[in-house]
């Protein structure tokens, strides 16, 4: 007993906590320790300080050494670590003595967690856009969102001098910038040099933004400050990588360089930043600034939309409230410009269109579907190939289940005399779990090779350049939770069912599976193989809608077409002069100077348009404009349905070419010769109508387009007449070089390009095929080791059936009829399962195909045949076997 | 245990188990550490670092005498043993000799630090 304070005792719960915890053999001197700190600490401190103290003590102690041995109930007296290393021996066992079923169990079960391990990177990849921002929560996209009964839009364009007034009218608005991200002006893609450099570099990730974007987009600089990058007019910034390209070694702040060889052009780069992280919804390599610009971007007025809108809000406002706001300033005070200048629809405006503000963190995936310029991810991907994951493990878990049942009676003896010994259900659950936890702990690791080594595949596919993050904290602890997850999952009712057994019935032989184990097996083949029929089913309608697109009557010819890029660094009479030497080579059947393109990359303008004799009464809509020359549409191939082609007749400046559509909009019975007037008051008359062609990705419906005569000034696109296009580029080179010897060649074949505008789609359709043959692969391993167990049972069976005389194929039939039933009922299920998936997903998509029976039938056969070709070599093995050598061992 | 290296803390253990001589256990390790250290540690932790260096050979302990602050419990105490002595030895050498190969010290020429006095 203590003789200094025998009132204040060390805290008995935590003395308890410690005899718990602590080997005997230190109880003692531990104790001991802990009672004579406790009083020392009481000396110099208060009572309560000294019991926190001990507490942290006793805490202190659970290390390693002085941990008891740890007893597991139900295991009293045994040692857990011995019963353990058993289960794992006799699982090993197990595993080896059957080599093909365990790893038929183990490979199918790696596959299917590889593919989700795949897919898992790639949705925490897609989810990772726009998430680095430091006030984050802060920064917005602008977007219009128009709402009506006919439906509803968003999309993001916005007249530029709306941002002075935002800046203006608005306190909580900390900063506002303007960007330029289609391709007007200089954006996109240039020709670009150094000043005192003779030779043009092609590059491209050209776009325009106010100073203020480097700072609410908190882009990282490694030269010059964001606040005053692109303060200077005609200043420009320019990311590292490209700094490094053209200027090695150095720092480029100061030095200038010039656009497409015009002195009006020339940028002073005022910064270098940091590439933009692949995760990032904007990119690009080089800003050029709207500050002080005299012509093009930056100096639009109310007329035109233009601009995307990036907003930096002050802490603590509210987002809807400034929503609000916003279109009372439209209301009060924007109206009045839209009118000055010439908007038409003010009232429908009014009714129907307010302002949205998108988080930035939403601006990849883009769940509201705002419509912009800019490639974007898609949220409803991200949901099916979620769901093909989760799709493909649980059948890779039914697999397991199944043929950890399936294997019943081979283990049936083992669990009879197990209880016979003395062991108890519990600890026979307990071994089974063991088991399976340990298969899945094997699978899992496979399944980290695989997907390991799948990986520059699956990137190639996605285009993406993930990588498996081995060294980042959560990987390794989530992979083995997620092995200790599923494999106790799945080890569950294999462990019920194994340990159920009676050990007399057991040891006789006479447990068998039972009927109703059985149907409970079929049920899992079943689910499997309607989950993979779907699948099959969903890659044939991707498939057949994707070769729809491309085979798809267009309205042009795609074919034999190349377009000279690049031409914008020529004078406008050596452009003029360029045309007139490639028409005189033998190879060109026709070249037109024009830069709106029916595929990806061509130039973008839309214009409000309106029948003149209406002018009052109807507002007209918005149509694509494209200026032409007059060998565009039979270079082409474009067919005119009524009227006549631009001719080089000066009256034709004031004609217009629209397509049926744009004609269809303004319900004209005969339009040639109607005057249109269009936002600026260009008055035209309409010339020809030409045949719908689709100029837009088919993913959309055609839009109207109206086509008024004019010089393109950056592509040249030449139809050849030869097959030989080795032959035809070799002469246009020649060509090329005689008129622009610092500046190589640059070209496309329009047919690429028209494949480019539906590169995602293919990728889609890619990842999908791919993923449904993962789950094909694994469904069938597991009916191919089912047929194998569920054959050996009935082998007796079989060779009575052949002593009595039945033929071979006699036998194959009545083994294959149980499986092809159970494919039959996965097929009918299937059927319509798929057909009102496919049918909601094509519903979202232009220019759809009709589902027709042909690829159900397909998707069938299919089915079918994997089913019986993976049964048949077990069943004919059987059915040739010798039955004397099975008889006789009885 | 094959392992005969010897950690920083340890060594500061093992050479306070020879300063406290017939004291040398746990919670007055402890105690000393702290003194001589101003770190804080949980006897805890010099427990099982005590236990350690007794794996490694270079201490043995019994049990010793019951005093009454513990509540008449016995404590145990430590010892250094030979192969314990000479690993310390061996650690002090290697240090000395590093010592003297760093020039600034070995000429007694430590220039920053006369003109801080």
């Amino acid at each position: 007993m203590s003789h200094t304070s025998p009132h204040i005792t060390p805290p008995k719960a935590a003395t308890r906590l410690l005899l718990r915890f602590i080997k005997d053999e230190l109880a003692e001197e531990v104790l001991g320790d802990l009672e004579e700190k406790f009083l020392k600490t009481i000396q110099t401190k208060t009572a309560k300080q000294a019991r926190k103290n001990y507490w942290y003590q006793v805490i202190q102690y659970i290390r390693p050494f002085a941990l008891k041995k740890l007893k597991l109930p139900g295991l009293r007296g045994q040692n857990p670590f011995d019963m353990y290393k058993h289960y794992l021996k006799i699982s090993w066992r197990n595993l080896v003595r059957s080599k093909v079923f365990s790893s038929i169990k183990i490979g199918g079960f790696a596959i299917g967690i590889a593919a989700c391990i795949l897919i898992a990177l790639f949705i925490q990849h897609e989810a990772s856009y726009d998430r680095h921002y430091v006030d984050g929560d802060r920064i917005y996209r602008i977007a219009n969102n128009y709402q009506s009964e006919d439906g509803s839009e968003m999309w993001v364009n916005l007249h530029g001098p709306l941002k002075p007034v935002l800046e203006e009218s608005f306190p909580e608005i900390e900063k506002v910038s303007r960007a330029v991200l289609w391709s007007w002006g200089n954006a996109g893609e240039n020709h670009i040099r150094p000043i005192n450099s003779r030779q043009n570099i092609y590059d491209e990730g050209f776009f325009y933004a106010d100073p203020e974007l480097l700072e609410i987009l908190e882009i990282p600089m490694v030269y010059g400050n964001s606040r005053e990058a692109l303060t200077a007019p005609n200043s420009m910034v320019i990311t590292k990588s490209k700094a490094d390209k053209y200027f090695p070694n150095e720092n480029p702040v100061g030095r200038q360089m010039v656009l497409n060889d015009t002195p009006e052009d020339t940028y002073t780069i005022g910064g270098v930043m940091e590439d933009f992280p692949s995760n990032s919804h904007l990119q690009g390599d080089f800003i050029l600034t709207l500050a002080e610009r005299k012509t093009g971007p930056g100096t639009s007025g109310w007329c035109c939309t233009n601009y995307t809108f990036y907003l930096k809000l002050t802490p603590g406002s509210d987002k809807v409230a400034l929503e609000d706001k916003m279109v009372k300033l439209r209301d009060t005070y924007l109206l009045d410009k839209f009118l000055e200048a010439g908007m038409t629809d003010v009232e429908d405006l009014k009714k129907h269109q307010s302002y949205y503000l998108q988080p930035i963190a939403n601006a990849h995936l883009n769940p509201e579907h705002i419509y912009d310029s800019q490639v974007h991810g898609s949220h409803d991907l991200l949901w099916i190939f979620g769901t093909v994951a989760v799709i493909i493990l649980i059948i890779a878990c039914l697999n397991f289940i199944n043929l950890s049942t399936a294997r019943s009676v081979k283990r049936a003896k083992e669990v009879g005399l197990r209880k016979v010994v003395g062991s108890v259900r519990s600890s026979l659950i307990y071994q089974y779990l063991a088991e399976s936890v340990f298969y899945s702990l094997l699978s899992v690791m496979v399944a980290a090779l695989i997907a390991y080594l799948a990986l520059p595949l699956f990137n190639t596919i996605a285009d993406k350049s993930l990588s498996i993050p081995w060294t980042s904290a959560w990987f390794i602890p989530s992979l083995l939770l997620i092995s200790l997850l599923i494999g106790t999952l799945s080890g569950l009712y294999p462990a019920f069912y194994l340990s159920h057994f009676n050990p007399i019935e057991a040891l006789k032989g006479r447990a068998t599976s039972g009927i109703k184990s059985s149907f409970f097996r079929s049920a899992m083949v079943v689910f499997q193989f309607t989950a993979t029929v779907i699948l099959i089913i969903g890659a044939l309608v991707m498939h057949r809608q994707f070769e729809h697109y491309m085979d798809k009557a267009l309205g042009f010819e795609k074919e034999q077409v190349i377009n000279l890029l690049g031409v914008n660094t020529l004078k406008e009479t050596e452009r003029e002069v360029l045309r007139e030497e490639l028409l005189r080579l033998s190879e060109v059947e026709n070249a037109t100077l024009g830069d709106y393109l029916p595929v990806a990359g061509g130039a973008i303008t839309n214009f409000g348009f309106q029948v003149e004799a209406r002018k009052a009464t109807d507002p007209g809509f918005e149509a694509a404009r494209w200026r032409i020359d007059e060998d565009y549409l039979s270079t082409m191939g474009m067919e005119l349905v009524a009227g006549r082609n631009f001719t080089k007749r000066a009256s034709d400046e004031e004609g217009i070419i629209i397509n049926e559509r744009m004609a269809q909009g303004f319900a004209l019975e005969d339009p040639v010769g109607t005057w249109l007037v269009d936002m600026f008051d260009g008055r035209y008359q309409i010339i020809g109508v030409v045949k719908d062609f689709h100029f837009e990705s088919l993913t959309s419906n055609v839009r109207p387009l109206a086509m008024v005569l004019g010089k393109g000034q950056s592509t040249i696109s030449v139809k050849v007449k030869t097959e030989d296009m080795q032959a035809s580029i070799a002469a246009i080179s020649r060509v090329w070089k005689d008129i622009k010897p610092n500046q190589p060649i640059r070209y496309s074949f329009m047919d690429e390009r028209f494949e480019l505008m539906y590169t995602d789609l293919a990728r889609i359709k890619q990842l999908f095929l791919t993923f449904s043959v993962l789950a094909i692969v694994v469904a069938c391993l597991g009916l191919f080791a089912l047929s194998a167990y569920t054959i050996e049972q009935r082998s007796k069976e079989i060779s009575v059936r052949k002593v009595l005389g039945a033929s071979v194929s006699r036998i194959f039939t009545l083994l294959a009829t149980d499986f092809v039933k159970l494919v039959i009922i996965a097929s009918l299920i299937a059927i319509p399962a798929g057909w009102y998936l496919m049918d909601n997903f094509l519903n979202d998509m232009a220019n759809r195909i009709e589902l027709s029976w042909p690829i159900f039938t397909l998707a069938t056969i299919a089915a079918f045949v994997i089913a019986l070709v993976t049964i048949s070599y077990e069943s004919i093995k059987a059915a040739l076997m010798n039955p004397a050598s099975r008889l006789r061992s009885e | 245990m094959k392992e005969t290296r010897l950690g920083d803390f340890e060594e500061v253990i093992l050479l306070l188990v020879g300063i406290l001589d017939e004291e040398a256990y746990a919670f007055k390790i402890a105690e000393e550490f702290e003194s001589q250290t101003e770190r804080s540690v949980s006897i805890g932790a010099v427990h099982s670092t005590l236990n350690r260096l007794g794996e490694k050979g270079f201490l043995t302990s019994e049990m010793g005498e019951s005093t009454a602050e513990r509540g008449g419990r016995r404590k145990r105490i430590y010892s250094i043993t030979a192969s314990g002595q000479r690993v310390l030895q061996e650690s002090r050498d290697f240090k000395v000799s590093l010592w003297n190969q760093f020039p600034a010290f070995a000429s007694g020429n430590l220039k920053i630090e006369w003109l801080n006095l």
